[in-house]
C-alpha cells in the first residue's frame, strides 16, 4: 500500500530579491506518497527546486506545515531537522555532486557517519550491496573524477539510497547527462520508486523523463497548474 | 567521517594546504628562532654570575647591572673570610681593555681578573687548556668564537692589553658577555692593565659553608657591610636581565620581531584556510543537505586546523633543529629552554585554530540549499 511520506499544508515561500519580497512559491497542499514516482514539472524559476527543497527539510517555508508521520516538523530546530534529512530522505543533485576528495565507497557512506558515528560493519556491508545493484561494485575505491557522468550520478543515487529512506529527491538529475546514461537512471529510479516503503521525486523541466512519471505536478509561476496521475486508476488510500 | 572528510580535503587541495602549512611552519621557525637568540643573548647577559659557582655577591651600592659594578675594598674580602659561615670569598675584578692584534689594530676587551689559587668566578668551559692556566703571571684566556676578532692567534702566542703583555694560555669554549668579548686572567694582570689601585676590587664572590643557611648568611653580611650590597647570585642575574632587558629595548625589539612572525603566521593560515573554504562551498552544501549540522562543518573545519598546525610544527621544528645545529658555535646567541619548544608548539596549535574561526564562521554559515544552486 501506498503511504503519504509527506504532507504539505498551505506551504508558502518567499525570497527577497534585494529590491522586493516575492512569493515564490504560492500557497500549496501537496501529499507526497510513498511507492510513486512523482515528476516535478514546469519551466525555469517556477519554482521547482523551493518546492523540492522544502518537501526535504532543507528550506523552511515561510509560512504553513510540513507534515511527517501526522506531526508538523516546519519550524523544528536546524538540527533536529538535519537528523530528519539523513533519515528519511535521499537526495541527488544536477550535477551528483559527490565529494571529490572521497572514493566512491567513502561518498556513499558520508550519511551514515557525517554526524560523528562511527561507520559501521552494518553500513559497510549495505554500501557494498548497494554498489553491486547498481552495478558499480568494482569501483568502490576509484574517485568520482574516474567515472563517466552516468555513473557519478549512479553513485550519487546509492549515496542517496544508504540509508533506506521514505523519498528519493531529486533535482534535474537526467539533465546533464547523455540519452543513453539518462534511460539508466531513470530505469533505476523508476525501480527504487515501486517500494512500498519508499518514493521517488523528480524535479525536471526534461520531457524525456514524463513517460517514467506515476504522477505529474505541473508548476508555473509558484503554482501548482496541474496535478495528475498516469495509468488511471486512483492507487492511493485516503 | 568527519575527520576524513577533513584530512581528505585538505590532501586533495594539496597547494592551498600546503600555504598554510607554510604559515604554521613561519610561526615555529621564526618565533622559534628569534627565542632561542633572545634567550642565548638573556644568558650573555648574566653568563659570568650564573656560571660563578658563588652564593651570593658583594657589590658597590646601587649597583643593577654586573657590567657597570663600581668598586669596592679588597679588604672586605678578608674580613668576611674570618666569619665561620663563610667557606671562602673571593675578590674579582672586572676592567676594560684593548688588545692590540699581530696586524696593529685594536680590540676593546672585558678583562676580568680572578683572585689567585681558586680563580673564583672563572672561565668553565675550554677548548684548549684548563683554568689552572691563569695561575701563570701572564696567562690570560680568549674565546674561540673571539679568535678571529683578534687576528687568530693561538695558544701560547703573545698580545699586547692595554700595553701589557700576556700570553694566550687557555682557549675557552663559546663563552661571551653580552657586551661581547671576555678575557679572563689573574687579578694582578687586571689591575696592571686598568691601573686599578691594588686595594680595590669589583665586586667579591661568596660561598657558604654547606651547612649555613643562606639567607641567614645574606642577613649577617648585610649588617658587617652596610655600605656595600649583598646578594643572592641569583637576584643578581635576574637584575642584570632585567636592567639589559630595560635599558637597551632589546626585550620590545624582540617582542616585536616575535610579534610580527606570529602576525604573518596567523594571517596565512586565516587566509588560506579561508580560501579553501570557499573552494569548497559546494562540497559543504552537500554534507550540510545529506544531514550534517552546524556543529559537524564545525569539526570538520577544526581538525583540517588541528591537521595543519601538527604538520606544520613538525616540519616548522624540524627547521629550526637543522638551523641550531648550523649555527652551534657560531657567534650567534642561542639558547632553548627545555619547556620552550612543548609550550610554543601548543601555543601554535591554539592561534592555528585561531585562525581557523574564520574559515569555520564562513563554512558553517554555509545553507544546505546552496547545494541546490
Ligand atoms: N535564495 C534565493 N534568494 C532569492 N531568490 C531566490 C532564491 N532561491 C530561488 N529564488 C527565486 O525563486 C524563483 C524560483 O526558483 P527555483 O525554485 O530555483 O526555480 P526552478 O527550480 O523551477 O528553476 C526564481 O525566480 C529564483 O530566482
Ligand atoms: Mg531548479
Amino acid at each position: 500500500m501506498a503511504k503519504v511520506a509527506v504532507r504539505l499544508n498551505e506551504i508558502t515561500r518567499e525570497f527577497f530579491d534585494g529590491k522586493q519580497i516575492r512569493m515564490v512559491l504560492k500557497k500549496t497542499n501537496l501529499d507526497i506518497y510513498t511507492r510513486e514516482f512523482t515528476v516535478i514539472a514546469g519551466p525555469s524559476g517556477s519554482g521547482k527546486t523551493t518546492l523540492l527543497t522544502i518537501i526535504g527539510l532543507i528550506l523552511t517555508p515561510t509560512s504553513g506545515r510540513i507534515m511527517i508521520d501526522d506531526k508538523d516538523v516546519a519550524h523544528r530546530s536546524e538540527d533536529e531537522l538535519a537528523a530528519m534529512r539523513m533519515k528519511k530522505f535521499g537526495f541527488v543533485f544536477q550535477n551528483a555532486d559527490l565529494i571529490t576528495a572521497l572514493s566512491v565507497a567513502q561518498n556513499v557512506l558520508v550519511p551514515t557517519a557525517i554526524q560523528g558515528a562511527p561507520v559501521s560493519a552494518e553500513s559497510k556491508r549495505a554500501m557494498e550491496e548497494i554498489l553491486a545493484q547498481f552495478g558499480l561494485a568494482s569501483y568502490a575505491y576509484a574517485m568520482p573524477q574516474q567515472l563517466s557522468a552516468g555513473q557519478r550520478q549512479r553513485v550519487a543515487i546509492a549515496r542517496a539510497m544508504i540509508n533506506a529512506p521514505i523519498l528519493l529527491l531529486c533535482d534535474e538529475p537526467t539533465s546533464a547527462l547523455d540519452i543513453e546514461s539518462s534511460t539508466t537512471v531513470l530505469d533505476t529510479l523508476k525501480r527504487l520508486s515501486q517500494d512500498e516503503n519508499r518514493g521517488v521525486v523528480m524535479v525536471t523541466h526534461d520531457p524525456r523523463v514524463f513517460p517514467y512519471a506515476d504522477r505529474m505536478i505541473k508548476l508555473e509561476d509558484g503554482e501548482v497548474i496541474d496535478d495528475s496521475k498516469s495509468g488511471g486508476e486512483e492507487k492511493h488510500e485516503e | 567521517m568527519r575527520r576524513l572528510v577533513a584530512i581528505k580535503i585538505l590532501l586533495h587541495d594539496g597547494a592551498t594546504t600546503a600555504g598554510a602549512v607554510l604559515g604554521v611552519v613561519a610561526i615555529i621557525f621564526l618565533v622559534g628562532q628569534q627565542l632561542t637568540v633572545f634567550f642565548g643573548l638573556l644568558n650573555f647577559m648574566s653568563a659570568i654570575v650564573d656560571h660563578s659557582g658563588a652564593d651570593a655577591w658583594i657589590v658597590s651600592k646601587k649597583t643593577d647591572n654586573i657590567n657597570a659594578a663600581g668598586s669596592l675594598p679588597i679588604r672586605y674580602a678578608d674580613r668576611i673570610m674570618g666569619l665561620h659561615e663563610v667557606e671562602w670569598a673571593e675578590p674579582v675584578l672586572s676592567v676594560g681593555g684593548l688588545v692590540k692584534r699581530k696586524d696593529g689594530r685594536f680590540q676593546p676587551v672585558q678583562v676580568i681578573g680572578l683572585a689567585r689559587p681558586r680563580l673564583a668566578g672563572g672561565p668553565w668551559r675550554f677548548s684548549e687548556g684548563s683554568i689552572g692556566a691563569l695561575l701563570d703571571y701572564e696567562g690570560l684566556t680568549v674565546d674561540q668564537l673571539d679568535l678571529r676578532v683578534f687576528g687568530n692567534p693561538e695558544k701560547d702566542d703573545i698580545l699586547e692589553v692595554s700595553e701589557r703583555r700576556v700570553r694566550i694560555a687557555g682557549i675557552t669554549k663559546n663563552i661571551r658577555g653580552f657586551g661581547g668579548t671576555l678575557v679572563f686572567t689573574n687579578l694582578n694582570k687586571a689591575r696592571e692593565i686598568s691601573r686599578v689601585p691594588a686595594d680595590r676590587c669589583s665586586n667579591i664572590l661568596i660561598r657558604f659553608k654547606p651547612e649555613t643557611e643562606i639567607h641567614q648568611g645574606v642577613l649577617k653580611l648585610k649588617k658587617m657591610l652596610p655600605q656595600a650590597e649583598v646578594i643572592l647570585t641569583e637576584s643578581l642575574s635576574a637584575q642584570t636581565r632585567l636592567y639589559y632587558l630595560k635599558n637597551t629595548g632589546i626585550g620590545s625589539s624582540f617582542g616585536f620581531s616575535t610579534i610580527i612572525g606570529i602576525l604573518v603566521g596567523i594571517v596565512i593560515i586565516m587566509l588560506t584556510m579561508y580560501t579553501n573554504i570557499l573552494n569548497r562551498q559546494k562540497d559543504f552544501a552537500v554534507l550540510r543537505a545529506l544531514g550534517a549540522r552546524k556543529r559537524d562543518i564545525a569539526i570538520v573545519v577544526f581538525y583540517q586546523a588541528l591537521f595543519i598546525a601538527l604538520i606544520g610544527i613538525f616540519i616548522g621544528f624540524l627547521l629550526l633543529a637543522l638551523f641550531l645545529s648550523g649555527t652551534r658555535d657560531s657567534r650567534l646567541p642561542s639558547y632553548m629552554f627545555s619547556w620552550v619548544p612543548p609550550a610554543h608548539g601548543f601555543f601554535t596549535i591554539v592561534l592555528c585554530l585561531l585562525g581557523s574561526l574564520l574559515a569555520m564562521r564562513k563554512a558553517t554559515r554555509i545553507q544546505p540549499a546552496s547545494a541546490f544552486r
